[in-house]
């Protein structure tokens, strides 16, 4: 088991910063998953992370050893890669026993792993295809294998079940997941797929920008995001924002907008008071923490025009119309309202996040 | 109705059918354009001398290989044509020795001057040989490479190697790194990962690439007649010996120097056709 400890690492092309100072402690043996929009630099990390790609600056240490420019060989590691590079001119079992004949073992352990690794991706009718001869999918399968097969210090994963149908993936996810606690693999996951991230990873960090926004585990990542885009990131619906100013109502404080106000949590009090009425602020809730009045006791906000309804049949997100913008509203089961139908939601004030409007950063850290 | 269906469906086949004849039509004119030279001068090299010389007979009746017995054993055609296969081999070799490191880095590193450096290459070519041969021959002298294959080689290499350098390294370049990226992290060295992978990915590029390092070495009299008294390369000794004989024994020889390149091109032609990465299949 090794853990990875990257500092103050910095990748740029040109102008483009890619990977931008980061810092990152991955225990020995967790499964980490990166989590980010396309193009936030994931790839990037990984590459850095494997030695394909030269820093700009900082260092890359496994355990206690500094790994920062030592070519891949040296590493002992195992990558899925995103476009899998499966060698096109080596037979789907050639490809996967490949990265053990390097390391020499011997032709009976070979055709052992081959097998379980086979076996595990569903993959072994295609053992003497060439990749040419096989979906996306199936490729994708059989880069997984061939990572697995050796037990690498540290495993690399680059969207590796991005190409399988829904059912595959959520076979695969509980595969990899199990696998790798067996192996007890140092992981590092990368996936633009946040039920991935939330199922799968010991913790999460994500990314924007070249630049790591959170990482904690997902209930940390989901309950207290500590900025508006790892707010907006995790979550599906998307979280409403909603731009708000505090106000003091006979000594009790308010967070107001047109036509809504509400009560100021305590836990959020302390922290506004030191520096009250200078900032704006913009006021978070998820479209699962609002209810339809009626359902819940809370306290009863505001009121609006059901605009568009989609119904998911598990679920029912409302699209309302108000004063201050659209809210989205999501409600489990069926509902049955109409169109242009004026309704009154109340939030979950537990449930409330509040940030800083110029920075985004949530104003609990 | 049906009638009328069968009609409007009769239309098109039809159009089709005037396109494909016609597309063999221009194939059939291509092939006799490119074909005519090589039967005629296979049927003189084998025409006896009289049949030959007789105006009203077109097409010669009687044949003999007698030209060639006499080419090969008596003029020492046999000596050029093993010193021309040697001079090509090594030529092949020397160039790709040196070329492929050379296109590998063209093709894989982005650095400075990087353009200039192809197109200083392509210039080397522009320098004519007949001004290149004279220092040559007089250096080669200096250091005792006049009158060897390995001097005609290298003058071959130099000639070809632009050539080489670049074709490659637009071969190379259509491998993708990734393959070769996932060997480095499974554990290969980059040279290592380069051979097993790469290489072996752009071999049918890279064989149609030493298709015209022969071609280019093999047909090359002006250097080698140059540089070479006593060794003799196959064309600058049908150049010197053949060129005072009777008409059909240049169709002989013709026939000879034509032959090497068409038997060795029948062989790796199925790769020319991936030359530009078109297909790696
Ligand atoms: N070789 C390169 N040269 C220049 N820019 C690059 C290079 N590789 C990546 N980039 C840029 O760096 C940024 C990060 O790219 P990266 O591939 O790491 O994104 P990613 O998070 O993996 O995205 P995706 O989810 O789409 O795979 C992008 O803006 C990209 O354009
Ligand atoms: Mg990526």
């Amino acid at each position: 088991m090794t853990n990875v400890t990257i500092r103050g690492l910095c990748k740029y092309f040109d102008r483009v910063k890619a990977v931008d100072n980061l810092d990152l402690e991955i225990k020995a043996g967790e499964f980490i998953v990166l989590l980010g929009p396309s193009g936030c630099g994931k790839t990037t990390l990984l590459r850095c992370i494997s030695g394909l790609e030269r820093v700009t600056a900082g260092r890359v240490f496994f355990d206690d050893h500094d790994m920062t420019y030592l070519s891949p060989k040296g590493r002992d590691i195992s990558m899925v890669f995103q476009n899998y590079a499966v060698w096109p001119h080596m037979r789907v079992e050639k490809n996967i026993a490949f990265p053990l004949k390097v390391k020499k073992f011997p032709q009976q352990e070979i055709k052992k792993r081959v097998a379980w690794a086979s076996d595990l991706l569903r993959i072994e009718e295609l053992l003497d295809r060439y990749p040419a001869q096989l979906s996306g999918g199936q490729r994708q399968r059989v880069a997984v294998a061939r990572a697995i097969v050796v037990e690498p210090r540290v495993l690399l994963m680059d969207e590796p079940l991005s190409n399988l149908d829904a059912l595959l993936r959520v076979r695969m996810r509980s595969e990899v997941k199990k696998l790798q606690q067996k192996l007890t693999v140092t992981t590092i996951y990368v996936t633009h797929d946040q039920v991935e991230a939330m199922t799968m990873g010991d913790r999460i960090a994500v990314f924007n920008q070249g630049m790591l926004q959170q990482v904690g585990i997902s209930d940390v990542i989901y309950h207290n995001p500590a900025n508006t885009f790892v707010a907006g990131f995790i979550g599906s619906p998307q979280m409403n924002f909603i731009e708000v100013e505090i106000e003091s109502i006979n000594n009790e404080l308010y967070l107001r907008t047109k036509n809504l106000t509400i009560p100021l949590n305590d836990k959020f009090k302390a922290k506004v008071s030191e520096h009250s009425g200078i900032r704006n602020y913009i006021l978070g809730i998820r479209p699962e923490h609002i209810y339809l009045t009626g359902q819940s006791k809370t306290y009863p906000v505001t009121k609006g025009k059901v605009y568009f309804l989609e119904l998911l049949r598990s679920d029912t997100i409302i699209h309302l119309e108000t004063e201050f913008g659209f809210l989205v509203v999501k409600e489990p089961g069926d509902l049955k309202l109409e169109e242009n139908r004026e309704i009154e939601v109340s939030f979950d004030l537990n449930r409330i996040h509040l940030f800083y409007e110029d920075t985004g950063n949530s104003i609990m850290t | 109705m049906e009638n009328l269906i069968a009609l409007k469906t009769n239309r098109i086949p039809w159009a089709l059918k005037i396109r494909g004849v016609l597309t063999i039509l221009v194939a059939i004119f291509i092939g006799v354009w490119f074909l005519t030279p090589l039967v005629l001068i296979t049927i003189s090299a084998f025409a006896s001398p009289r049949d030959y010389y007789q105006i009203e007979k077109v097409i010669p009746t009687h044949f003999t290989v007698e030209h060639f017995h006499a080419l090969f054993f008596e003029l020492e055609g046999w000596q050029a044509m093993l010193n021309s296969l040697k001079v090509v081999g090594l030529t092949i070799l020397f160039s790709f020795t040196v070329g492929l490191p050379a296109s590998y880095a063209l093709s894989r590193y982005k650095f400075r001057g990087k353009s200039f450096l192809k197109l200083s290459m392509l210039a080397s070519r522009m320098f004519p040989v007949m001004i290149l041969a004279i220092p040559l021959l007089i250096i080669y002298m200096k250091i005792g490479l006049s009158d060897t294959i390995y001097g005609v080689a290298l003058a071959h290499t130099i000639m070809v190697l632009p050539l080489i350098i670049l074709v490659s390294a637009s071969i190379l370049a259509s491998v993708s790194v990734d393959y070769e990226e996932a060997a480095m992290i499974f554990g290969l060295s980059r040279i290592h990962a380069f051979l097993k992978i790469t290489l072996p990915l752009a071999l049918p590029g890279l064989v149609a690439s030493a298709i015209l390092a022969f071609i280019i070495s093999w047909n090359e009299v002006f250097i080698a007649t140059i540089l070479n008294l006593t060794n003799r390369t196959l064309p600058a000794h049908i150049f010197r010996s053949a060129m005072d004989s009777p008409d059909y024994f240049k169709f002989t020889a013709g026939f000879i120097m034509s032959i090497p390149a068409v038997i060795f091109i029948f062989f790796v032609r199925k790769h020319l056709v991936t030359m530009w990465g078109i297909s790696l299949k």
